[in-house]
């Protein structure tokens, strides 16, 4: 194969592919959306066990996904600071439930939505598995192609977390909601380091057949592998007691 | 090409409409990337590479090989994490059905990916080897190079090639909204004859 060496790679003279351009895109808005995307700013006010917040990936995810009632929390915190609805969580989220429940047969959604019954499906998840659900909307966004759905859901969940109200002063941007809809599984560093290390096992046997066993590469990957091995059994170790 | 259900890839989210990824998801992507590099070069070798995308997808050898070869266009035998973003924005991409989008919202980087000899040129094998990457049919193919090789070389320079994708992306853009009005009315008349089926297998 005919080979470019006057190209260095990412360089911007050359005609070569630059991945990293992805991040600029060509007109200025979707710089906009992308940036407003971050969770930082929701997640900073609701720390509780880190020592450093934004620099470590880990803390990032897991406090952004714990469960739906927490999932408010920064919602409301970004769209309605005045929305005084008691101290504790849980009785936050109990009142969300009922102002829900209750709007839902005011017939109040029909204001927020096209007329079609998706919250029905919602109603169900929230009342038995939050979580769960949470999970599976998630899967759902990503699997359909339906961009309709997915702002439908998200205009849903917006009206439902805030009052009519504030959604008409602070109506956040959409590409937020739609971001908060599509969160990172909640052991993000679990569900990575468990798919590292089935990919490097797999590599470790290649290695092995094809470097040998006592290549220093081979080595490295093993000494690699069983370091990883070391970092999830600790921290099970820790999530057990 | 189906992403596997359940791995990390699959719970990145690509915006629809600019075929990126948010910040977040990058961080997390580099995160991800850094776990597979084994020896620490912020690089990926050939066979981390191979079994990553074996891992992820139901790509076969030769075809995990060809863009493997793809991306490592100076031929190190490594790939960094700008091609493996690039990478996962495309296989993101494929997966939600966003290739059409993808080209055209990416034109030049899918451009000069695809000019594998830096003639700033593409020809038709070229294109034909990366087809299972973009899914472009042969017919589709063969019909590109008819409509838009306006030089006549059988080669596609990059003006051509941006028509191309504009023209795909209003077709693109056409049956959406066929199916869209299709998906209004079809309901209705789709519903009757499963009703009438479950109905006679009671009876």
């Amino acid at each position: 194969m005919t080979r470019r060496p006057s190209q260095s790679p990412g360089g911007a003279q050359g005609p070569r592919p630059q991945p990293a351009r992805l991040l600029l895109p060509e007109s200025p808005r979707p710089v906009a959306a992308l940036v407003v995307c971050g969770p930082q700013a929701s997640l900073g006010s609701h720390g509780s066990d880190d020592s450093s917040p934004d620099n470590d990936i880990r803390n990032l995810w897991t406090r952004a996904t714990l469960s739906q009632p927490e999932l408010n929390v920064p919602r409301s915190k970004i769209c309605d600071d005045s929305d005084a609805e008691g101290s504790s969580l849980g009785s936050k989220t109990r009142q969300w439930y009922s102002r829900k429940a209750g709007r839902e047969s005011d017939g109040g959604w029909e204001e927020w939505e096209d007329g079609e019954d998706k919250d029905g499906f919602r109603r169900e998840g929230l009342h038995e598995h939050l979580s769960l659900e949470m999970e599976l909307r998630r899967g759902s966004i990503l699997g359909s192609h339906l961009e309709e759905d997915v702002d439908s859901k998200t205009e849903s969940e917006v009206s439902s977390s805030e009052s009519s109200l504030s959604i008409s002063k602070h109506t956040p941007h959409r590409a937020y909601w739609i971001e908060q809809q599509n969160r990172l599984p909640l052991p993000l560093m679990e569900v990575m380091e468990n798919e590292a290390l089935e990919i490097l096992t797999k590599a470790l046997w290649s290695y092995r057949s094809g470097i040998g066993r006592d290549h220093f590469l081979t080595k490295q990957l093993q000494r690699y592998i069983e370091g990883l091995k070391r970092r999830r059994s600790k921290r099970l170790h820790l999530v057990t007691y | 090409m189906k992403l596997k259900q359940g791995s990390f890839l699959w719970y990145l989210y690509l915006d629809k409409l600019y075929c990126l990824l948010s910040v977040r998801n990058v961080k997390a992507l580099l995160e991800y990337f850094h776990l597979l590099d084994v020896h620490h070069n912020n690089t990926l070798n050939d066979v981390l590479f191979y079994h990553f995308l074996r891992h992820v997808t139901s790509w076969k050898r030769t075809q995990i090989m060809i863009v493997f070869n793809m991306l490592d266009w100076n031929a190190m035998g490594e790939i960094g994490f700008d091609q493996f973003y690039m990478l996962v924005c495309i296989l993101l991409a494929q997966q939600n059905h966003l290739e059409e989008q993808f080209i055209f919202r990416h034109s030049r980087p899918v451009f000069e990916l695809l000019d594998l000899d830096g003639e700033l040129r593409i020809g038709a094998d070229h294109f034909h080897m990366y087809n299972f990457l973009f899914n472009i049919k042969k017919q589709e193919l063969r019909e590109l190079y008819h409509d838009f090789d306006i030089t006549g070389d059988r080669r596609l320079n990059y003006k051509e090639f941006k028509l191309f994708t504009i023209f795909t992306m209003d077709k693109y853009q056409e049956k959406q909204k066929a199916e869209k009005e299709q998906g209004k009315t079809a309901p209705l008349k789709k519903k009757r004859p499963h009703r009438f089926i479950l109905s006679s297998k009671l009876f």
